[in-house]
């Protein structure tokens, strides 16, 4: 706790309501105790009044600290790195040969936070139970108590990192009791991370180290999980000496890190891209059908520009593979794929539209058969660097004789349309693939399975491009059916081939993300040299692989 | 008596058409609420594939759409009569009434007692500016009114950068200090001071950015007031100004005031959006804003009814009060 000798005098005086004296003694800057006796403080997005809500399976509601800190998954399959996921609650793991088969075993004399046993019945429960009983899953068993038997009816080679790394091993002896797992709201969570759950309230919550868990209690004894409601208050907190870890955009950084006691690291993973309705036979309509005019758009946009403006210089560059580079290096098939076009080039787009019987008019614009190239457009309102990114995108293009309209939309009408394909263009966030082969990212937007005719939402998938091309379906399949490398490489290089003519997905940057660490207080946070996991506290598991990793300086 | 029957009579009717739009309006929005949680849920999930039960479970959760919309209107008044306000779906499955509840009190105490003190501050000082016109003090309303154009983020965020964080002098979120109270809200004279703390930026913005319109209200009424026969006969009397001040001139300036006031008091309810979203502090006006960008109609409804109801119980406490001290309003009303 924190000491305040002062507060006795402030209330009294409060209670008088002598606002000035009050305003003198009331709030005194967080630094008067050493960090090793105070929580770690952390806003990893919430916004207040933060929901009393730790059931892991409301997975866009529950607060954060629910995913790592308090459930974890069996392994952590480190999104920076190509190396082998680390164990948690599994030692290990072997698949069959067929695929079908998954053996994994579990680290002996686990414990839930409640010191009951934490045995390979509990995980054969959670993978049986509510929206983990996935369609392909035939059993789940526990032969003894450290081993548990997975098997499906359709080889799992490439679901390692959903399976193995993002489902929430929870208790049987709590969750077998509860039937409504979507209406519970498990305030008292009882989990297997390094944290349990010491107090809530609608403004922050503290978790606090976990006597029963594998490796010992952490060495960082509390965290608080704060909410803030806008990123300037962050940056406030941050640059005071009152906030230890935040994951935010900020413009400036050394702003922040200019008191010399936060650091700030920048990853840049998950790619900014155009959305482009491209399908016309699944309903799509507009010119962006025609892949000529989306080739001519990606080669008219300056990208170096974009990155510079809109994104205040902090992006990457992105490559038309969608793959993260360098973590997938290996499965490059050409390295002039490595990067997207950087500086514009109007001819070159003149030349690809031309080629495809297009033709200037007096306005300045390509049209074809009396049909000006006319674009939609449109991105989320107040996602600042998307909106800035379309101006400049609007401009960039009609430089290059290609009319694109960029405007603002609330969330609501930017789901809707996306999902049911009523759209034309749209700024968009892909999320790059968990682990170090690209294969979830392909049949995850690629997939014709992935997608649905315009008017339907995609069942399974976020093929919202509505991009179906058989060849590419055929390459997901073979690489997804096999853990022989070379038979992977070359499905990759057909998808690759396929992806970067086509365009359903215009690559624009890599998106940023910046984190902001004590580090003068704390030590053993991640850094360029060590990227163990990725610092960013909203990242499940990551986030608690980190706490585990700190511990106050002294 | 007529004529108070005659005001419930409307209140009624407009209460029941407010309830009936605020039934409509969310309705008429565009936008399908289970398809912007299961987008926000797949992008939330890394591209981890969403199983059809989730589907299907979010679906029911925000499946209040079924049926003709007479059905779903009888349904919604049915449990609007019993105190069921639904539950919400961005924060599921946290009840409306609760969220509601947990905000509304911080609401009405900071932006109530900023709205009493930015009306006593405006009147009071307003009167005695037109009482002196011509003099120095003239320069007040040009100066507040200043205050009262600067846009609002602005203001506060200037007002942190000063004297939060480079003076440290108050803090800079929230509605009290969460680090020092990690259990939450308790009774102690050392919380009372942390929430006092709390709200004095904030509420010192919201009296900025409004005490100048009161302030030049009552001015102008005041200099109008002083040429009124009833003040020069006062003054031919030879009274003590302070009394022709206060007893004549003020009293009567103020009436006009007066009615702003009781709406503005309606309105306390409804929060301050952009105070609450800049000191992140847990009021009313930040559920509504999250409601409208989630399309949570459940939370919307119920802010919208809390609102309304307040707005409309405002002034039909003015309008009786009214009845009360201006004669006039009885018999024309």
């Amino acid at each position: 706790m924190i000491r305040r000798p002062k507060r006795s005098i402030a209330a009294a005086v409060a209670a008088g309501a002598a606002a000035l004296a009050l305003a003198l003694t009331g709030c005194s800057p967080s630094a008067e105790a050493g960090a090793d006796s105070r929580p770690l403080r952390v806003w990893a997005g919430s916004a207040t009044p933060i929901n009393n809500n730790f059931n892991p399976f409301n997975v866009d509601t529950a607060v954060h600290a629910t995913y790592g800190a308090i459930y974890e998954p069996l392994f952590f399959f480190n999104q920076l790195s190509s190396e082998p996921p680390v164990g948690l609650l599994g030692d290990s793991y072997e698949y069959s040969e067929d695929g079908t088969v998954i053996t994994v075993t579990l680290k002996p004399d686990l414990e839930w936070n409640d010191g009951e046993p934490l045995t390979a019945a509990d995980v054969a429960f959670t993978f049986g139970y509510g929206p983990n009983k996935s369609e392909d899953l035939v059993s789940a068993e526990a032969v003894d108590d450290t081993t548990v038997v997975l098997s499906f009816s359709k080889p799992q080679f490439t679901g390692a990192s959903l399976i193995l790394g993002s489902t929430w091993i929870v208790p049987e002896h709590v969750w077998g009791e509860i039937d409504d797992y979507m209406a519970e709201t498990n305030p008292e969570p009882v989990g297997s991370g390094p944290y349990m759950l010491k107090s809530f309230t609608e403004a922050a919550y503290t978790v606090t180290a976990n006597e029963h868990f594998r490796d010992g209690e952490p060495a960082v004894k509390e965290v608080q999980y704060i909410g803030i409601d806008s990123n300037q208050s962050s940056q406030d907190l941050l640059a005071t000496g009152q906030l230890d870890w935040v994951g935010q955009f900020v413009a400036n950084p050394d702003s922040v890190t200019g008191n010399g006691v936060i650091s700030t690291l920048n990853l840049q993973q998950d790619p900014t891209v155009i959305v482009t309705c491209s399908s016309a036979e699944l309903g799509c309509t507009g010119p962006q059908t025609d892949p000529a005019v989306r080739q001519a758009i990606n080669v008219a946009i300056d990208r170096s520009t974009i990155r510079e403006k809109a994104f205040a210089g902090l992006a990457g560059e992105a490559t038309p593979t969608f793959m993260l580079l360098p973590r997938d290096e290996g499965w490059l098939s050409d390295p002039t794929l490595e990067v997207s076009p950087q500086e514009s080039n109007a001819a070159e787009a003149s030349g690809i539209l031309e080629a495809a019987g297009y033709a200037k008019g007096v306005d300045g614009f390509y049209a074809k058969d009396g049909q000006t190239i006319e674009l939609d457009l449109f991105s989320p309102d107040g996602w600042t660097d998307y909106n800035d990114a379309a101006k400049l995108i609007s401009e960039q293009a009609a430089e290059a004789g290609i009319k694109i309209t960029a405007r603002t939309v609330s969330d609501a009408d930017y789901w809707t349309p996306i999902s049911a394909g009523d759209f034309q263009l749209a700024m968009y966030g892909l999320a790059a693939s968990l682990v170090a082969d690209p294969y979830s990212t392909y049949s995850e937007y690629f997939a014709g399975t992935s997608t649905a005719k315009v008017g339907e939402d995609p069942v399974s998938g976020q093929n919202y491009v509505r991009y179906s091309n058989p060849t590419v379906d055929a390459a997901i399949v073979a690489a997804g059916a096999t853990q022989d490398e070379a038979t992977k490489r070359d499905a990759y290089a057909t998808i690759h081939a396929e992806i970067v003519r086509d365009l359903p997905y215009i690559p624009v940057v890599l998106n940023a993300s910046q984190s902001f660490f004590n580090t003068t207080d704390f030590t053993g946070w991640p850094s360029e040299d060590d990227l163990y996991a990725a610092p960013l506290p909203y990242t499940s598991v990551a986030n608690a692989v980190v706490l585990a990793h700190l511990s106050p300086a002294k | 008596m007529s004529y108070y029957l005659r005001r419930i009579t409307f209140y009624v009717v407009t209460m029941w058409a407010a309830v009936s739009l605020n039934f409509l309006l969310p309705r008429l929005l565009p936008g399908d609420p289970a398809k912007i949680m299961i987008g926000k849920l797949r992008r939330a999930n890394g591209g981890r594939p969403i199983s059809q039960e989730m589907i299907d479970a979010i679906t029911s959760i925000l499946g209040s759409d079924e049926g003709s919309m007479w059905d779903q209107y009888v349904a919604y008044w049915g449990r609007l009569l019993q105190g069921d306000l639904g539950v919400s779906s961005t924060r599921y499955p946290a009840p409306v009434a609760d969220l509601i509840a947990q905000a509304l009190p911080w609401t009405i105490v900071l932006v109530g007692v900023a709205t009493v003190i930015s009306f006593i501050l405006g009147i009071v000082v307003g009167a005695w500016v037109g009482w002196r016109r011509g003099t120095w003090l003239d320069h007040l309303v040009p100066i507040t009114t200043v205050f009262q154009s600067i846009p609002y983020f602005w203001l506060a965020l200037v007002l942190v950068a000063v004297f939060s964080v480079n003076l440290g002098l108050f803090p800079i979120i929230g509605g009290y200090d969460f680090f020092a109270f990690p259990a939450g809200p308790e009774w102690s004279w050392a919380f009372v001071g942390s929430a006092v703390t709390h709200a004095i930026l904030p509420a010192t913005t919201i009296v900025l950015s409004s005490v100048g319109g009161w302030l030049l209200g009552m001015r102008n009424m005041m200099v109008s007031t002083l040429s009124e026969d009833y003040v020069v006969t006062a003054e031919a009397k030879g009274l003590t100004p302070r009394r022709i001040r206060t007893k004549y001139a003020a009293r009567n300036a103020a009436i006009p005031s007066l009615a702003g006031f009781g709406i503005a008091l309606g309105f306390v309810v409804a929060g301050s959006i952009v105070m609450e979203q800049v000191f992140s502090y847990p009021g009313i006006g930040k559920l509504m804003i999250q409601s409208v960008q989630g399309l949570d109609y459940a939370l919307m409804q119920g802010v919208f009814l809390v609102i309304t109801v307040t707005v409309l119980a405002a002034n039909l406490f003015m309008d009786v009060i009214y009845g009360f001290i201006d004669p006039r309003a009885r018999h024309n009303g």
